[in-house]
């Protein structure tokens, strides 16, 4: 009879077990074992060469690594330019027009094979063979507008020693922000064999501490440690972090309220973009201080208008277009996680100063039509289909309709709007909704690529309003040769004022983040760079 | 022709279409979701009604940061945190008589009652396209069999052979930038009739096939052969011989499709790619409410809801409009062409 009773406690003690592991939650948020995360759509590319969203600058963040980069640090510190792959910051002598460096020695990629100076060269090359978004950052370099030409001999203004290990590069003209865009992901080192082509599926070898071991686009992808980071790299970049898990596993969850249902049951630690509208305000009052926190950047959320084609291309229109639109309805349709600003530099980035020329008055602006009295009202209005952005595309076109336009409201998927309204030839380019995150801390970088007329491109183009104004040009373009100061910053506000004055956008509002995680991890722990996002090798377990 | 037992043999000089309505008539659960079909035909025809002389707005317009009065308190139809409000029913006048449809604060009652016009013409729109093809192939295929019918048939094969939601899907993004230029037939990105012109195209094969066995079957009949004896060309046969003995199978498998272009319908508007906004129809209101659901789960429901009664409604009608016309009607309608008449039940 005693054999049954052992049997009968055997299974008890089993159950009892396996009631307590499943109870136990997210297993796998301990030291060493696998971090969790969910993105709300698939990155525009898992390959440094080509993203240009924050998604994918926070997935490669840890995994590519440039000859320098921003401080793995919270807020203001994280906006500082420290050495990655370079032993120090560039020497910078010419005049500002020749900055050397000089690579570590002994890195390594994740497949084993030694990072080389001439890397460098190579990695940046294959920008210009990709007809990369980045290349606006290194067209600068001696030989670099030539090389965009012919796709061959080289850029002649880099010039490398893979015996020293180092790195000389020439600039046709000073370039105060260039330390800057040597700290983009556009120019993190990749093998010299790199192919010319889109590598999301099958992203190249890392040298951070991290690399991607499987991706399958539009579903997810995987992380694991870099041996390399392990075994050399790890040891001569002391300040970038090793993570503390052994593996990431990121999946693509289309379904917002299903990522929030996710972390609130434990199934998943983090997620990427932050709660949906309708429950921002439900998690922050339930979660703040422990698993949620608001993250403050200097973004901007604004409507373009295309200042090429008619109506856009009357400035009274673009003018009454402003006066309409009401930033406050925006706030609301954004539940609260928007501040309303109505001009193009944010709180918090050097060179604000408050200013708003179209307070709302959609009198004044139905005054201004009438004065343009436009032929061509009809007007495709784009947006993309995530929420709330597609509602805030939708209110536009409601205000557009108001004023008297025959507005068409064009939804398109998200992992594909970027690239459409980029391209120039895309028919009924004339108004849209876009956001901009400087891609870096830097005035600069809210004119340089989306305002000036030097930024326009066929494809990948960042200029949406196509505003080319040879003054303006001109002054962007001598800023950004200087490094920032107080005249800077007053020239900068100036500058902002007089862009606002031809009103090529409808800038409406600065976007709060929020770092949301799941009970197993210590959000304390959590940092969130203002350029990269989320550092990955930051979450650690409770 | 042999007598068959068990016809159903009405009062002397009734009509087939006579004998079906008395049938109809008798089926009390068909008339009553007939009668529910027509009540909700009835509601989404008045929106104008409504939205001009009661709620006082447009399904497109946004109300995002006005205040209503509702039982003289005002309140905001979208609060700071983005919520809307919910139903007031008659506490406003009939304004926001359903509540605020999201953060744009638009009429729920308003584009619901649009929403369902653009549903039910798609649903119609679709289902007699898809009967008008359909007809069209089965009497080609089924009259002149051999190589016709192989090309009709393997070219339906083809569009049958992929998963009906994923060619719909596939269809709607291809045509929703550039939108459909076929010759002088042009139809803007976004226009209604792109989202018509995929279902009715798509469905065809799910009614052509069971068209055309109809038609092989009723080719080989004796009225056939005599009239095509008699001189008779093969438009004539097939318009003036095959389609009236189609027509009560017709006639039940486009209500029929009725319901399963509405359905269809609704999944490519939910996914976003069937009706474009700011246009509005049940299925893609369900897709905007999905954004909401936690905190205002009433924008799914109500849509979702109109859809299952409309669809119940037409199907449960439409089984009782086959059910009176059924194939006992084929002899009488032989009867009607000269064919002796039976006794008792056809089949």
């Amino acid at each position: 009879m005693r054999k049954p009773v052992l049997l009968l406690l055997v299974f008890v003690l089993a159950g009892a077990s396996a009631l307590g592991l499943a109870a136990c939650g997210n297993s796998s948020a301990k030291e060493g074992g696998t971090l969790t995360g969910s993105y709300a759509s698939f990155p525009d590319y898992l390959d440094p060469g080509l993203s240009y969203t924050q998604e994918g600058w926070t997935a490669m963040y840890n995994t590519y690594l440039p000859l320098l980069t921003y401080a793995h640090a919270n807020g203001t510190e994280g906006s500082e330019v420290v050495p990655a792959l370079a032993e120090s910051l560039p020497k910078i002598s010419n005049g500002g027009k020749t900055y050397t460096l000089n690579l570590r020695k002994g890195l390594e990629y994740s497949d084993g094979t030694p990072v080389r100076a001439s890397d460098f060269a190579s990695s940046i090359e294959r920008l210009f063979k990709l007809n990369s978004p980045g290349i606006q950052f290194y067209e600068g370099i001696v030989g670099a507008e030539k090389f965009a030409k012919t796709k061959t001999g080289g850029i002649t203004g880099i010039k490398t020693n893979d015996r020293t290990g180092e790195i000389v590069i020439d600039l046709v003209s000073p370039r105060g922000t260039f330390s800057n865009e040597l700290g983009l992901l556009f120019a993190a080192l990749l093998p010299s064999d790199t192919p010319a082509k889109n590598l999301s599926a099958n992203p190249p070898p890392a040298t951070g501490p991290y690399m991607i071991v499987k991706s399958e686009p539009g579903r997810g992808w995987s992380y694991a440690r870099n041996p390399a980071w392990t075994r050399t790299n790890g040891d001569l970049i002391p300040d970038l972090a090793d993570g503390n898990f052994d593996k990431i596993e990121i999946k693509v969850v289309n379904n917002d309220s299903t990522q929030v249902n996710e972390i609130e049951r434990n199934k998943t630690d983090w997620m990427q973009p932050p709660p949906p509208a309708d429950l921002y305000a439900k998690v922050k009052d339930e979660y703040e201080g422990t698993q949620f926190r608001v993250e403050h950047l200097t973004n901007l959320y604004y409507f373009w208008m295309n200042t090429t084609v008619p109506p856009f291309d009357d400035l009274k229109v673009r003018q009454a277009v402003n006066y309409a639109v009401n930033t406050a309805a925006l706030e609301r349709i954004y539940a609260g996680s928007l501040t309303a600003t109505h001009q193009i530099l944010p709180e918090g980035m050097p060179g604000h100063e408050e200013l708003d020329l179209y307070p709302h008055d959609m009198a004044k602006a139905k005054e201004l039509l009438a004065q343009a009295n436009p032929s061509d009202r009809e007007i495709t209005v784009w947006t993309l289909n995530e929420s709330p952005n597609n509602e805030a595309g939708a209110y536009y076109q409601g205000v557009l309709e108001e004023l008297g336009f025959d507005a068409k409201l064009k939804t398109i998927n998200a992992e594909v709007y970027i690239s459409l309204v980029g391209n120039v030839s895309t028919p009924d380019l004339d108004t849209g909704w876009i956001n901009w995150y400087p891609d870096y801390p830097n005035p600069n970088s809210f004119f340089q690529l989306p305002l000036s007329g030097e930024s326009i491109a066929p494809v990948y183009n960042t200029n949406l309003a196509q505003i080319d104004e040879p003054k303006l040009n001109a002054k962007i373009a001598k800023l950004g040769e200087e490094p920032l100061g107080p005249d800077q910053e007053a020239e900068y506000a100036e500058l902002d004022k007089e862009y606002m004055e031809q009103a090529p956008w409808v800038p409406y509002g600065t976007n709060t983040v929020a770092t949301f995680v799941d009970s197993d991890i210590d959000l304390d722990k959590v940092i969130f760079n203002p350029t990269f996002g989320h550092d990955l090798t930051s979450f650690e377990p409770k | 022709m042999a007598s068959e037992p068990h016809a159903e043999v009405g009062p002397a000089g009734s009509s087939p279409w006579g004998l079906a309505l008395r049938r109809l008539r008798r089926n009390r659960v068909a008339l009553a979701f007939g009668v529910l079909f027509v009540l909700i035909v009835l509601f989404v025809l008045a929106a104008p009604l409504w939205a001009n002389h009661v709620a006082d707005t447009g399904p497109n317009q946004t109300h995002t940061l006005e205040k209503i009065e509702v039982d003289g308190e005002q309140r905001e139809v979208v609060n700071i945190e983005g919520k809307p409000i919910g139903p007031v029913w008659l506490g406003a006048d009939g304004k926001f008589f359903l509540g605020a449809d999201g953060r744009l604060g638009r009429d729920e009652m308003v584009r619901l009652m649009y929403g369902g016009r653009a549903s039910l013409f798609i649903g119609f729109a679709a289902a007699l396209l898809t009967t008008v093809l359909a007809t069209i192939l089965a009497l080609l295929a089924g009259y002149y069999r051999g190589w016709v019918d192989t090309v009709i048939s393997r070219t339906l094969d083809v569009i049958w052979a992929f998963p009906v939601l994923l060619l719909g899907i596939g269809l709607g993004i291809a045509l929703a930038l550039g939108g459909l230029a076929i010759g002088p037939v042009e139809i803007p990105s976004g226009s209604i009739w792109i989202t018509v012109l995929i279902i009715g195209g798509v469905l065809v094969p799910y009614m052509a096939r069971p068209l055309r066995g109809a038609v092989l079957s009723l080719r080989e009949k004796e009225f056939v052969e005599a009239s095509v004896a008699q001189g008779a060309g093969p438009l004539r046969v097939m318009f003036s011989e095959l389609l009236p003995n189609l027509s009560s199978t017709i006639i039940v498998f486009f209500t029929l499709g009725v319901a399963n272009a509405m359905l269809f319908e609704a999944a490519l508007s939910f996914l976003g790619v069937g009706v474009q906004p700011p246009d509005t129809s049940w299925g893609s209101m369900v897709g905007d409410g999905f954004d909401l659901i936690s905190s205002a789960p009433l924008l799914t429901i109500l849509p979702g809801t109109m859809i299952f009664l409309t669809v119940l409604a037409v199907n449960v009608f439409g089984d009782g409009l086959r059910d009176a016309l059924d194939p006992h009607s084929k002899v009488l309608l032989e009867v009607h062409a000269g064919v002796a008449e039976p006794e008792g039940t056809a089949i």
